[in-house]
């Protein structure tokens, strides 16, 4: 790559990415500075470092959230990892089975991304407080595994059916079965696929807030609940809160997305921006 | 089943009955009845019910009781429901832009970038902000609306000390407040697909462009623009999608007011449910607003297509 390009409009381009690139992260740094500021530092100056700092702000909100951060990891995993697996069996069936009803059954799938949330959400409140569910985590599992299968089957069942038949023949003559030929061959070979669509799944169970509001206990309840009912109440109460705290607990919900994301960050670009999710 | 007379070897699947390729599909659905069961049970049937109990007197618990028309005569009368749609308008309108104009202008900045690597770290960086959680970057600017947030601070620190006020309890500030969180509002979903758009353009389309001495705003609006209307059409559908069913800002920051200044129908929707225990109500709600999703979605398919 040649160096001294830098003319001046891209100079001003730069400058301007950078800008507003910073001013995208911001609510972080925001955040980080002021979860280690006692009440005084807070209220004297928002955007500086804070000198002294607090680092007890920390101890407070992790003692509020530490079941919830746990709560969200089981919830999230669980719910990503059995989408996956109820994906790749029905993916696989749709890419490389014959049998009757097959395009029927994937209309049937696929007609699921039409079904708005909001219409589905008060039904599903009603049932699942009827069901009775062996833990209280399956409350909110179930549903969220659900909710993801059309758009992964969709993904997963473009990326089975252009494995190579070759490859699939020969395992085929050896004697494999559908369920080994799908866990030695067609699994391993769409390992990134199956990585970016977990990632891409993964960022709205994590953010999910609603259905985990009405149908959790608080025992179980996840990240998101938790963040609106320690800022108690809405920015309209009359009292200030400890934003110190307030900001660390909100510092501490997104450290496993940025752990995440320091390995995984490629999976997610690619996953967007190749085909499958293109209209 | 009945093999044809004279046929030695296996006759193929596709001449075989109907029962048998039936039976020789077991496979498959057992592949696929883990999916058709939870879609079925948690996907399917809640949409069942929220649509048929739209016609009653649902109380959630008891048996409901039909009652026609009635539950959309009362939303469509209700004074609330007008200012809540009134609302949505705005919402909807303001959420189109934003989800579509700052993406594709970061996208095209990006994309006319000299070299890959200083692309791909510039791409990278507005990817970045998703590791925020929804909910946090919401309780944020929250406190940024706040009297003693950052917003008046820095007002104040500019002089403007008259326009300082607790933004979220103005009935003219509020909604807007609400809409407008989020600055600089790069959807990294939606910049990534903009993004790939502009990849997807072959080079000769540029190189042509050039030689016709379409360079900077004009080739953005003659090349980019009408090859990225897939892209385009794609985001501002989900767009509208999203925004006519998004209720989480205003429940968690305002719960709707001041007044109705800040309540939405689907706001409406979940507190005539959960507050009130109207389900059957509620659920006439719900269906009005999948009314206008289809609708809106149907236009803006149409639309995107049509002026070509």
């Amino acid at each position: 790559m040649k160096r001294g390009n830098l003319t001046v409009g891209e100079v001003v381009r730069q400058g301007l990415l950078l800008l507003f690139g910073l001013l995208a992260l911001f609510p972080l740094y925001f955040s980080v500075v002021n979860s280690f500021k006692d009440r005084v530092q807070y209220a004297e100056n928002l955007l500086d470092l804070p000198f002294p700092a607090h680092p007890e702000n920390y101890a407070l909100a992790w003692a509020q959230i530490q079941g919830p951060l746990l709560n969200s990891v089981v919830v999230t995993v669980a719910s990503v990892l059995a989408t996956l697996i109820f994906a790749s069996l029905s993916a696989y069936a749709f890419a490389l089975m014959d049998f009757p009803g097959r395009h029927l059954l994937f209309g049937v799938t696929f007609a699921l991304l039409l079904v708005p949330e909001f219409l589905t959400l008060i039904p599903l409140y009603v049932q699942i407080q009827a069901l009775t569910l062996p833990s209280n985590y399956l409350a909110i599992i179930l549903p969220t595994i659900a909710a993801g299968q059309p758009f992964a089957i969709l993904v997963l069942r473009a990326a089975f059916e252009a494995i190579p038949r070759d490859m699939l023949e020969a395992a085929r003559l050896d004697g494999a079965g559908h369920l080994a030929l799908l866990r030695r061959i067609v699994l391993p070979v769409s390992l990134p696929v199956l990585v970016s669509v977990a990632i891409i799944r993964l960022i709205p169970v994590w953010n999910e807030y609603l259905l985990p509001s009405l149908v959790l206990d608080e025992r179980h309840r996840t990240l998101p609940v938790a963040l609106v009912a320690f800022q108690g109440g809405g920015a309209a109460t009359a009292v200030t809160p400890n934003y110190g705290a307030l900001m660390a607990s909100y510092v501490l919900a997104a450290v496993p997305l940025v752990l995440l994301f320091a390995f995984l960050m490629r999976y997610y670009i690619q996953g967007v921006t190749s085909g499958g999710v293109k209209g | 089943m009945t093999a044809l007379p004279g046929t030695r070897s296996a006759p193929p699947a596709s001449r075989r009955g109907p029962l048998a390729r039936l039976r020789e599909g077991w496979p498959a659905y057992l592949f696929l009845l883990p999916t058709l069961l939870v879609v079925g049970y948690f996907s399917y049937y809640p949409a069942y019910v929220a649509v048929t109990r739209a016609f009653t007197d649902w109380d959630g618990l008891n048996t409901p009781n039909f009652t026609g028309l009635e539950n959309f005569q009362r939303a469509l009368t209700d004074p609330v429901m007008g200012q809540a749609a009134l609302n949505l308008a705005i919402w909807v309108a303001a959420g189109l832009l934003l989800a579509v104009v700052p993406p594709l202008l970061i996208a095209e900045l990006i994309f006319h970038l000299r070299g890959r690597r200083r692309q791909y770290a510039y791409r990278t960086l507005f990817v970045l902000p998703i590791v925020i959680p929804s909910l946090v970057l919401l309780l944020v600017w929250g406190s940024f609306y706040r009297s003693d947030g950052l917003l008046n601070t820095l007002l104040g620190a500019v002089g403007l000390e008259g326009l300082r006020h607790d933004w979220l309890s103005d009935l003219d500030t509020a909604l807007p407040s609400l809409i407008f969180l989020g600055f600089p509002y790069i959807d990294a979903f939606n910049f990534l697909l903009i993004y790939a758009g502009l990849q997807n353009i072959p080079d000769e389309v540029f190189d042509a462009a050039r030689l016709d001495g379409a360079t900077g705003w004009r080739r953005v609006l003659r090349i980019d623009l009408p090859l990225l209307r897939p892209q385009l059409a794609l985001i501002a559908v989900l767009a509208i999608i999203g925004n006519v069913q998004y209720f989480i800002s205003p429940l968690v920051l305002t719960s709707g007011g001041p007044g109705f200044a800040t309540t939405v129908p689907a706001l409406l929707m979940y507190y005539t449910a959960t507050r009130d225990g109207e389900y059957g109500y509620a659920m006439a709600i719900a269906v009005l607003l999948m009314i206008v999703v289809v609708v809106l979605t149907a236009f803006s398919r149409l639309l995107s297509r049509g002026n070509r």
